[in-house]
């Protein structure tokens, strides 16, 4: 059963509406302060916790990792493989560590759970890409990032 | 049966038995690291040290045989700051290097110090650390690792019958080394490794390839002789990477050889063929089936049986061929110049055995008889392997035609009419017969590699395709 609605004559006549709704259009409009910024030129500060773009530490040229898998064991999206190898200067170092980026979910576990201190999510937040794309060990261990 | 308590817990033992081996019987567990039940013991870690009442001191459950009316207490308050303290002794000159450690994840010291240790450490000054020199091509040492429980000298001593590991220098400086710094030389060396309470002897094979708590584990049976020794495989990925021994009393005890430990190389093989053979060129299974058939119509099939398969597959053979073939002849073979089981014998003193495939005996029981020479009627030569067993010469037969189905190699297969790959031990569950006559089960590990199947699998193509075959022709 379709019931109408009952409306007073004020509600009928929408004028009084319209010049309400526009005041507000016209106060955020001319007035307010803007939401938005001018992307490329202008960057946002976020906060040094922000979990961005990884990248693994390097201590005097040699990275820190030594491929103990701590992080792809923790890893809940399971996109870190790393396959580790020896050389004369040190004993256990990763001959491979790729990030899928895409499959990663920022929780930032892996930081959490390294021991060395090696794998760190900067805030570098602009990570489009025009295809799948593993990030590997020789873009990774170039620091980025401000942390 | 005389009775002790432990715990509160009322156990049974038979005389003679330690504290450690009752203890576990019953469910407690008291930590250990020296002690091992198939060396002698030593009590020289002083980790298993339990309270008895009525001695005034502590005793070491290793050594010390349990008595009828014993009370022993393992987690009184006097127990659990020995053990403490123990712990922090042993880990004075341990390195904190779990991370790049092999043995993380299933190590002893590791596991005991989470459980019995504590998480700080007082110590801080330099710790002790040693030069490593090589240890031959199985065993990676490194001594800073070391808790000198000298597992390893009292295992080379007495069980592999070579004393090649000592203690040398004394105190602090103790060193666990080879006499002379050579090489090891015992064939049963990867065993150094499964004893080792901490990561001082790792195996070079698995060096750095997985970290242990990735591997998925399969108790089975190693095929490497006729002893059929219980063994795990540890796979991950569909690949293996190690094999460990597994207790058996009767069989292996807790011990394998290296042979047997590193036979698991021969399942992902580069030459090994994995998807089906036709005159050399890589075919289907369609046309690697169809091959089959046709060679094996209205022929005498000479049938060579690898002493590497199982009962089940040897039955099936059995059953398969009579309705495929006209006639066919039966004989086993494995290895070289041993064509009977009656001449299996050991081959050194602990395990090893002369018959290099697994079911000899087994298959000997089942009826077949050991590969004399080729019968000279058959049209068609078909070797059944699972890749253990070396094939006799089958290269100049003259008018007669060989197929294999089983695991062969690029090498073996050259002159082969067709390969229909098959499963090695790793990926095929069945039964296998010892030298002692024990039935094992082998367990499938992995899944079968690239393209292969079972042997029962191929048995039956081949029957449904003559079956469907016959049908559409008539």
């Amino acid at each position: 059963m379709l019931v109408k609605a009952k409306t007073s004559l004020t509600q009928r006549f929408y004028i009084f509406d319209i010049v309400k709704g526009l005041y507000i259009t016209m106060k955020n409009m001319l007035f307010a302060k803007k939401v938005t910024i001018q992307f490329p030129e202008e960057r946002r500060n976020y906060s040094n916790r922000y979990r961005g773009l990884h990248y693994i530490k390097a201590t005097n040229g040699v990275e820190n990792c030594t491929a103990c898998m701590l992080c792809p064991t923790v890893c809940p999206a399971e996109c870190i493989h790393i396959e580790a190898g020896e050389r004369p200067d040190k004993e256990k170092y990763p001959v491979k560590f790729e990030i899928d980026v895409l499959r990663c979910c920022f929780c930032g576990m892996c930081e959490e759970a390294c021991p060395k201190d090696a794998i760190k999510l900067s805030n570098i937040y602009e990570m489009t890409v025009t295809q799948r794309t593993i990030y590997e060990k020789d873009f990774l261990v170039e620091q980025r990032g401000s942390k | 049966m005389p009775k002790c308590v432990i715990d509160g817990k009322e156990v049974e033992f038979s005389a003679g038995e330690n504290m450690v081996d009752v203890a576990k019987r019953a469910g407690i567990e008291i930590p250990v690291f020296c002690y091992h039940p198939g060396l002698t013991v030593v009590a020289q870690c002083r980790m298993c040290a339990v309270e008895v009442e009525k001695m005034p001191k502590l005793q070491t459950a290793c050594s010390t045989p349990v008595a009828d009316g014993m009370v022993i207490k393992t987690k009184s308050d006097k127990v659990k700051s020995h053990q403490k303290s123990v712990m922090e002794f042993l880990l004075v000159n341990h390195p904190l290097d779990c991370p790049i450690c092999d043995k993380s994840g299933e190590c002893d010291l590791q596991d005991t110090s989470y459980s019995y240790g504590d998480s700080n450490t007082r110590y801080t000054e330099e710790r002790r650390t040693y030069l490593d020199l090589d240890m031959g091509p199985v065993i990676k040492k490194s001594m800073n690792r070391c808790i000198h429980c000298t597992r390893c000298i009292r295992f080379g001593d007495e069980i592999a019958g070579i004393r090649e590991m000592v203690a040398i220098h004394r105190g602090n400086s103790t060193e666990i080394s080879t006499i002379d710094g050579k090489p090891l030389e015992t064939e049963y060396a990867g065993n150094y490794a499964d004893i080792c309470p901490t990561g001082s002897l790792t195996l070079k094979d698995f060096r750095f390839k997985k970290r242990v708590w990735f591997l998925k584990k399969t108790k089975t049976i190693c095929e490497g002789c006729s002893r059929g020794c219980s063994v795990e495989l540890h796979q991950d990925n569909n690949v293996i990477v190690r094999t460990i021994a597994r207790e058996n009393k009767e069989v292996n005890k807790y011990w394998i050889c290296d042979e047997g430990r590193f036979h698991f190389n021969s399942v992902h093989n580069q030459h090994r063929i994995v998807a089906p053979v036709v005159e050399g060129s890589h075919s289907d299974w369609a046309t690697a089936i169809h091959r089959l058939k046709t060679l094996s119509a209205n022929q005498t099939v000479h049938v060579l049986i690898g002493t590497d398969l199982t009962n089940e597959e040897v039955s099936a053979i059995k059953m398969a061929l009579p309705k495929a073939s006209k006639t066919s002849v039966f004989s086993h073979f494995g290895t070289p110049g041993l064509t009977s089981a009656a001449k299996d014998e050991a081959a050194d003193a602990l395990l090893k055995r002369k018959s290099k495939t697994s079911n000899l005996h087994g298959v000997e029981k089942l009826g077949i008889a050991g590969f004399e020479k080729f019968d000279q009627s058959a049209g068609l030569v078909l070797v059944f392997s699972g890749g253990r067993a070396v094939l006799p010469d089958v290269s100049n037969l003259g008018k007669a035609k060989v197929i294999g189905v089983g695991v062969f190699t690029d090498e073996e297969a050259k002159t082969f009419a067709a390969v229909l790959p098959a499963t090695t031990f790793a990926e095929k569950s069945g039964t296998i017969v010892n030298f002692m006559g024990i039935e094992q089960k082998l367990q499938a590990a992995i899944r079968p590699v690239g393209s292969s199947k079972q042997i029962s699998e191929i048995l039956m193509l081949w029957q449904n395709q003559q079956g469907s075959e016959g049908h559409s022709n008539g």
